[in-house]
């Protein structure tokens, strides 16, 4: 009998523990992150930032920033640039971003400046021998200009000003390398 | 696109034909890689100094040259093309055996060997302010452009003051335009000489694209050089047996056009549609 008295408190304390530890697992299981269902850009991103919010779903980031690019496609205007930098800003408040990041994700596809274009030493020793790699990043990034400043923000003059200004960089840099390895 | 490293690469395998041929299709070549360059005309002081008056004069002076091999080449292509046509009026095609056809063809045969002595004469000169050109532009590329910038303040040199301006009007230099050959290397001069009048991003464009055209140049001129003595050797040998070549009739031709200039006009591409500047809206995460 007495054996049995203290098994009961037992058994309750087990339940409870397996009680708790279903409602813990419960509340670590990650959110959906489910894509926004509308395609009005506006709120697709409250969609998005809602999803976001809390950081359970800040792994998503890239995936979310390229479905409101394609919803931004269905309707493309000049606000748009807008409404990205601010969503891009917002994120960057909320930690999702670093200040850096947030300016690589605005200007990859919103500036007509590469920011592969980048580098804290000269052309000759820093990029020239790394020339390909940067004009390929390049080329890389002038397609998602093309999606940002063209598609999305109806911006043809920015978009064939970084066109041309591609089409500048491999002129200049394949004269100026030339030069930086020419042995005479 | 236009892809300046295809448009430079896809010459290569034609001057390298021309070459086991016969030397003036090389000189042709020459002559067409003379032409290029963008032309950008914006209004700010340039602070960056890509053209020094040693550059500015050897452009000056690789103009007159051209001028000169121009006017010594004038006279004998003239005589070529009426030997050509009296040729073709003769009905020699195909009547080789023809004593009349056999005197036709030497005659044109002679002609062509004095072709080739007027630019064996005259390259020498040619390849020397060439050469002057390209080794003053290398020096100014790699000390302002190499040197002295980042791969970030080199994008922002040719972007200029305001990136969202697009900056040539048309590339009208690049490419064969018909023109004359010194006319080509007087608009070089013209532009450069009036530097002060361009932005730094023209300049280093122009530049650097000078200096490409001045570097493969100076390379054909020095491998057409060589290849001048056999080709004079295989016209000579051409004489005793009469025979004219078919090379030497698109040699004629191709010298002429580029030369002299040519009919054929430049493709037009459409520019972007215009767009609003005032509107355009500024992100202050924009670099």
């Amino acid at each position: 009998m007495r054996k049995m008295k203290v098994s009961a408190p037992l058994k309750v304390a087990l339940l409870i523990a397996t009680c708790s530890a279903m409602l813990a697992s419960c509340a670590t299981t990650p959110p959906p992150c489910v894509s926004p269902q509308t395609r009005n850009l506006d709120h697709a991103i409250e969609d998005v930032k809602s999803n976001l919010r809390g950081g359970g779903c800040a792994a998503h980031f890239d995936r979310y920033y390229d479905e409101l690019l394609t919803i931004a496609e269905g309707d493309p205007k000049a606000e748009n640039k807008r409404v990205f930098s601010e969503f891009l800003v917002w994120s960057g408040d909320q930690g999702l971003l670093s200040q850096r990041q947030a300016r690589d994700y605005y200007n990859r596809y919103f500036n007509v400046k590469f920011t592969s274009m980048q580098g804290d030493y000269n052309n000759c020793s820093h990029t020239c021998p790394r020339r390909d790699r940067v004009m390929l990043n390049m080329e890389r990034e002038l397609s998602d200009k093309e999606r940002g400043l063209l598609k999305v923000s109806l911006d043809s003059a920015g978009y064939y000003r970084a066109d041309e200004l591609y089409q500048e960089v491999e002129l200049v840099l394949e004269a100026t390398c030339t030069a930086c390895n020419a042995v005479r | 696109m236009n892809d300046l490293r295809t448009r430079l690469n896809a010459r290569k395998p034609a001057a390298d034909r021309a070459f086991t041929i016969n030397c003036v299709p090389g000189i042709s070549l020459v002559f067409s890689l003379l032409v290029s360059s963008h032309v950008v005309a914006q209004s700010t002081a340039p602070t960056i100094r890509l053209f020094p008056t040693t550059v500015v004069e050897d452009l000056r002076q690789t103009s007159s040259v051209a001028k000169e091999m121009e006017s010594g080449l004038q006279e004998v292509i003239g005589r070529l093309d009426q030997q050509q046509q009296l040729y073709l009026e003769s009905k020699c095609d195909g009547a080789e055996d023809d004593p009349g056809c056999q005197r036709l063809s030497r005659q044109l045969g002679a002609t062509y060997l004095d072709m080739l002595a007027i630019m064996e004469e005259r390259l020498p000169d040619m390849e020397h302010t060439v050469n002057n050109t390209r080794l003053s532009l290398e020096k100014r590329l790699r000390s302002e452009l190499g040197n002295k910038m980042t791969p970030w303040t080199l994008q922002e040199t040719l972007l200029g003051g305001n990136p969202r301006e697009t900056s040539a009007p048309s590339p009208t230099m690049r490419g064969r335009s018909g023109m004359r050959l010194s006319e080509r290397f007087k608009q070089y001069y013209q532009l450069v000489a009036s530097s002060s009048s361009q932005t730094d991003q023209s300049l280093a464009v122009l530049a650097s694209d000078i200096y490409l055209d001045m570097e493969e140049t100076s390379e054909l001129i020095a491998r057409t050089r060589e290849e001048i003595a056999r080709a004079t050797l295989i016209e000579q040998l051409n004489q005793s047996f009469g025979t004219i070549t078919p090379e030497m009739m698109e040699v004629v031709g191709g010298v002429k056009s580029i030369l002299f200039g040519d009919e054929t006009s430049q493709m037009q591409i459409a520019g972007p549609p215009p767009a609003s500047i005032e509107q355009a809206y500024r992100s202050p995460l924009e670099n």
